[in-house]
């Protein structure tokens, strides 16, 4: 760290004052953007790494299954935004953060051997597999469809139809060499922006398709399970084949529709079905929805279920919440007679049924005139058949049986912790057979953490909303965290309520019974690391610091997104762990195995000797690090490069010409302007104008009264150091150097004795935004210039800036809150800036100290805020 | 500001021209090829800004592209885009020099996201180099 002598030397100071050429003042501001811009692309890399680790954290916590490609893709791309920042940062600082790239190759290399011994097939998957011993941890083997069916068999038993399922290696087989190469080449040589060309196209790969022959051993496994299904189901055994997908995304895609299943298919026609069904793979509307996705047409395995006919009397689907208005909790159920296709098709006009939860009971029931049924043909196949005229009107199913199914949907509904979309029958024993359940696509955004309904009453809410962090419910005394000072103080079991998620309160987690904070989201630091110690935490919670007094005894309900006022026995009690459903599998086991390298926080203490590349276990370590030395590099851009007045345009302020010189970056100039003045209309920068506001906010009123003997402590102090002497000729006039764009402002000054630096970013996008200040020197003795700097240190406190003392000199920095606050608090700095100064010599005994904390804190409320809350009421 | 040139590289016909299309849509010059050997020669004769390539194609593959590009050094940024999460393939993209690596399917905002940022450090760099050694340095 250059000394401060060396950096006041360095400040516009040399002795020649040579001016910079032209192109050396082009240099330093294309040396500006250029840093500018690299932290801007470093603070993307950076979140979007901690935005993949909140999704995995999500996925590995969660009740939603997901295949070893997603967790292929997301730690691949975490990897990737990891990377970058080591990369960016290297360029922010070339040579003195290598050692970090070693680190990450580290980790890189761990967490791709994990994916790649996971994810490499081990080319033994059974081509046929019996439906009934499949769970949701297979869906890369049967897709998603047919793992769903074994899942809730299986954990919940629910009768699902018997059958197997001809896997995605049967299809790999089926499709290998020539067919996929045909299928390739017929999609490569058309067009698809006609629609008639896809149709033309569909048509053509269907038909190679169908006139493909089935691989030998395929046909016989194939055949070998249906005998065996026979065996058990009987002689006049007709089958449904149905599509299974894989390589699709299902919780965020609907692929309802998409793809064909034959319904009533005897012995001899098995093999054409099968086909028929992986054909449609190609269906036109198959092709332009994997275009639109850019989902590649290989990653897409067709697996095809075959499962006993269900001769249904009646059939239909449950939806679990109103598919049109998800709000409505209520239970939908639409029935008709004979097989739930005509349902499914929209083709008949069914019965509905609205059930009501807790308890359970219908509440609405309509019955729609049921014209027709499909019926399964006495041969193969199915057609439609005319409903007696007495019948048309009459519930298609009791009302026993409705609500059979709507406590079995909600049963399949709390297993998977989503809406669902059920399709079912009812044989001719009247027994209830689940044929497909998925989840229920529902109007408007899909949100990172599905919000549980609030089950605390509402007049005990004392504030609510924001996003869910970190799952769970907790209860404590609020303790509002407002200064790095008070963070001693905090009381273990608290909950810990601040403004911002800072990773600097991770400390403080360990001992926290919750988090609330009024800004941040569910991808940033802090959230990771409350989630990782089980720590429930909402965030996003605007006005909660108003709202919770301290020390009030507080249950907050992360899951609901409320606290409420006392002891809720109802939130804390009973709150059953989410069973994984991904348990025991190898993908979960990956995932876990991968995210010990991913998302665990080491570096926590930037301070701390260990906060170097060496100590980075983690990406989240890497992540960490790249962010503190960033902000580093970039604020100590005044440092490193300086100019003199002859570069630069001197400020001129009411027809005034001011000591202060601006050197435009950028953007921080409203015109470019000719000639040695620039008036501070023309001045475009937000942290220059918030500073100079600060500075002209109230005049100063002089150096303060000297005592008897302070002159000669002066002298004394002087004598010591030459430079300080004011009666000879020194470098050290008053300077004050701007180098601004836009958002950036670095400004060096020197009033008398005392030195300072402050740099500051102030943007629309707050988590780029930062204030660094450094503060040294003054003409007094030692005592009383360390006074000063703890005065200004227990102002600056108040503002929620971060301080640290090093004997007389002092650095502060705040960070990641919106432009206006950012404003505010570059105010307060320019007052301090002018009305510190020389103030070290009357820093006699510690009571003048506060006596002088007050005056300015006084004038800080009364003059420089109210301005503030006058432009907030004009909003 | 001149409108930002890109190439897409992809050989998969259909992709390619809904991408073109759409950034075009948002005021990008935008061109596409179907293989890398088709985008080192366009490259050699009507330079761009931001190479956005795919990774698995049948040609020479995309790294193999991308390695010419950076030997043959044109002045392009490139971006990576795959419907393959392959962490061997990303690390090997990224030491080649890739600007970034993104997966299939890619938001279009992201994507012009990427792109903007890919020109802008393309800019900054030309003027470093037009300043020479004149350029202060960061130490």
């Amino acid at each position: 760290m250059p000394s401060i002598k060396d950096w006041l030397q360095n400040v516009g100071l040399r002795k020649k004052e040579e001016a910079l050429s032209g192109d050396a003042v082009e240099a330093l501001r294309t040396t500006f953007q250029t840093r500018y811009h690299s932290f801007k692309l470093l603070l993307n890399a950076n979140n979007k790494a901690l935005e993949i680790m909140a999704e995995l954290e999500e996925a590995r916590s969660g009740n939603k299954p997901f295949g070893m490609f997603f967790v292929n893709a997301r730690c691949t791309a975490a990897c990737v935004s990891v990377y970058r920042a080591v990369e960016i940062l290297n360029e922010l600082a070339p040579e003195k953060y290598s050692a970090l790239y070693e680190s990450f190759r580290s980790i890189e290399s761990k967490i791709g051997e994990i994916i790649r011994f996971a994810w490499r097939p081990t080319g033994s998957e059974p081509r046929v597999v019996p439906l009934r011993s499949l769970d949701i941890t297979q869906s890369n083997l049967a897709g998603n469809k047919l793992a769903n069916l074994g899942e809730i068999h299986k954990r919940l038993g629910i009768p699902v139809p018997n059958g197997f399922a001809i896997s995605s290696r049967a299809f790999q087989e089926f499709m290998g060499g020539d067919l996929q190469v045909e299928i390739d080449r017929l999609m490569q040589s058309s067009s698809p922006e006609e629609m008639d060309e896809v149709f033309l196209l569909s048509t053509r790969i269907q038909q190679q398709i169908r006139v493909t022959k089935v691989p030998e051993e395929l046909e016989k496994e194939i055949f070998a399970a249906y005998g065996e299904l026979k065996a058990g189901e009987g002689e006049g055994l007709r089958v449904a084949m149905r599509s299974s997908a894989v390589g699709e995304d299902s919780s965020r895609t609907s692929c309802a529709g998409l793809y064909h299943s034959e319904l009533n298919v005897g012995g001899d026609n098995l093999i054409r079905a099968f086909k028929e069904v992986i054909a449609s793979k190609y269906r036109p509307e198959a092709i332009m929805y994997r275009i639109n996705r850019g989902i590649r047409d290989e990653d897409v395995d067709m697996c095809v279920g075959c499962m006993s006919m269900v001769n249904a009397a009646a059939g239909g689907v449950v939806y679990t919440r109103s598919p049109v208005e998800g709000s409505d909790g209520r239970i939908f159920i639409h029935s008709t007679y004979g097989l739930p296709k005509a349902v499914v098709d929209g083709s008949v006009e069914s019965d509905t049924w609205v059930v009501a939860r807790s308890p359970l009971r219908i509440e609405e029931r309509h019955f729609g005139q049921k014209r027709e049924k499909i019926v399964c043909d006495a041969e193969e196949g199915i057609r439609q058949k005319k409903v007696p005229e007495k019948d048309r009107l009459l519930p298609s199913i009791a009302e026993a049986t409705v609500l059979k199914l709507a406590a079995t949907a909600i049963r399949i509904e709390e297993h998977y912790g989503c809406a669902q979309d059920v399709e079912w029958a009812v044989d001719e024993k009247g027994e209830i057979v689940i044929l497909q359940c998925r989840p229920l696509r529902l109007p408007g955004a899909v949100e990172l953490h599905m919000r549980q309904p609030a089950k605390a009453p509402a007049s005990s809410i004392l504030a609510a909303g924001g996003v869910t962090a970190s799952p769970g419910a907790a209860c404590g005394p609020v303790f509002v965290l407002r200064k790095d000072s008070e963070i001693l103080s905090f009381p273990k079991g608290a909950v810990l309520v601040v403004k911002q998620a800072l990773p600097r309160w991770a400390t403080l987690l360990a001992r926290a019974s919750a988090l609330i904070a009024e800004q941040g989201s569910a991808a940033g630091h802090l959230a990771n690391l409350a989630r990782e110690f089980s720590v429930p935490a909402i965030v996003g919670l605007e006005g909660a610091i108003d709202r919770l007094e301290p020390g009030r005894l507080v249950t907050v309900d992360a899951d609901g997104g409320c606290v409420c006022a006392g002891r809720i026995e109802a939130l804390l009690a009973g709150r059953e762990k989410s069973r994984q459903l991904m348990e025991g599998s190898p993908v979960l086991d990956a995932l876990n195995r991968a995210m010990e390298r991913i998302t665990p926080l080491n570096l926590l203490d930037p301070q701390a000797p260990e906060f170097s590349p060496s100590s980075c276990r983690t990406l989240h370590d890497i992540t960490r690090f790249c962010h503190e030395k960033a902000v580093l590099e970039m604020f100590s851009f005044g440092k490193d490069h300086h100019f003199s007045e002859k570069s630069s345009k001197q400020l001129m302020c009411d027809g005034v010409s001011m000591q202060w010189w601006v050197l435009n970056l950028d953007d921080g100039f409203k015109e470019e302007v000719a000639g040695k003045f620039v008036t501070l209309e023309n001045i475009a920068s937000i942290p220059m104008l918030a500073l100079w506001e600060g500075i002209t906010a109230v005049p100063w009123a002089g150096p303060p009264a000297l005592e008897p003997g302070s002159l000669v402590a002066i002298m004394l102090e002087s004598a010591r150091d030459p430079a300080m002497e004011p009666s000879l000729p020194s470098p050290y006039k008053n300077r004050n150097f701007f180098m601004i764009s836009k958002n950036f402002c670095s400004l060096a000054s020197r009033f008398g004795y005392h030195l300072s630096g402050i740099e500051a970013l102030v943007s629309e996008r707050a988590n780029e935004n930062y204030v660094n200040f450094s503060f040294q020197g003054g003409a007094a003795m030692y005592d009383r210039r360390v006074r000063r700097v703890q005065l200004v240190v227990s102002i600056l406190d108040e503002f929620g800036f971060h301080s640290e003392i090093r004997g007389d000199s002092v650095t502060a920095r705040a960070e990641g809150e919106d432009e206006e606050a950012m404003i505010q608090k570059l105010t307060v700095l320019g007052y301090l800036l002018i009305h510190t100064r020389q103030l070290d010599i009357a820093m006699t005994h510690d009571a003048i100290c506060a006596e002088w904390k007050q005056k300015l804190l006084t004038d800080i409320s009364t003059v420089l805020l109210p301005k503030f809350q006058d432009r907030a009421a004009h909003i | 500001m001149e409108p930002i040139k890109v190439l897409i590289v992809d050989d998969e016909v259909e992709f390619l021209e809904t991408v073109v299309k759409r950034l075009r849509k948002r005021n990008l010059d935008a061109t596409g090829v179907t293989s890398g050997e088709a985008a080192l020669d366009q490259l050699a004769k009507s330079p761009v800004d931001v190479v956005v390539l795919d990774v698995k194609m049948r040609g020479i593959s995309g790294l193999e592209t991308l390695r010419e590009i950076k030997r043959k050094h044109h002045p392009v940024e490139v971006i990576m885009l795959t419907g393959h999460a392959s962490m061997e393939a990303a690390m090997q993209g990224m030491a080649l020099g890739a600007f970034d690596y993104l997966m299939k399917p890619a938001q279009i905002d992201e994507l012009v996201g990427k792109i903007e940022d890919a020109r802008r450090t393309l800019t900054l760099a030309e003027k470093r180099h037009e300043l020479g050694p004149r350029a202060v340095s960061n130490s």
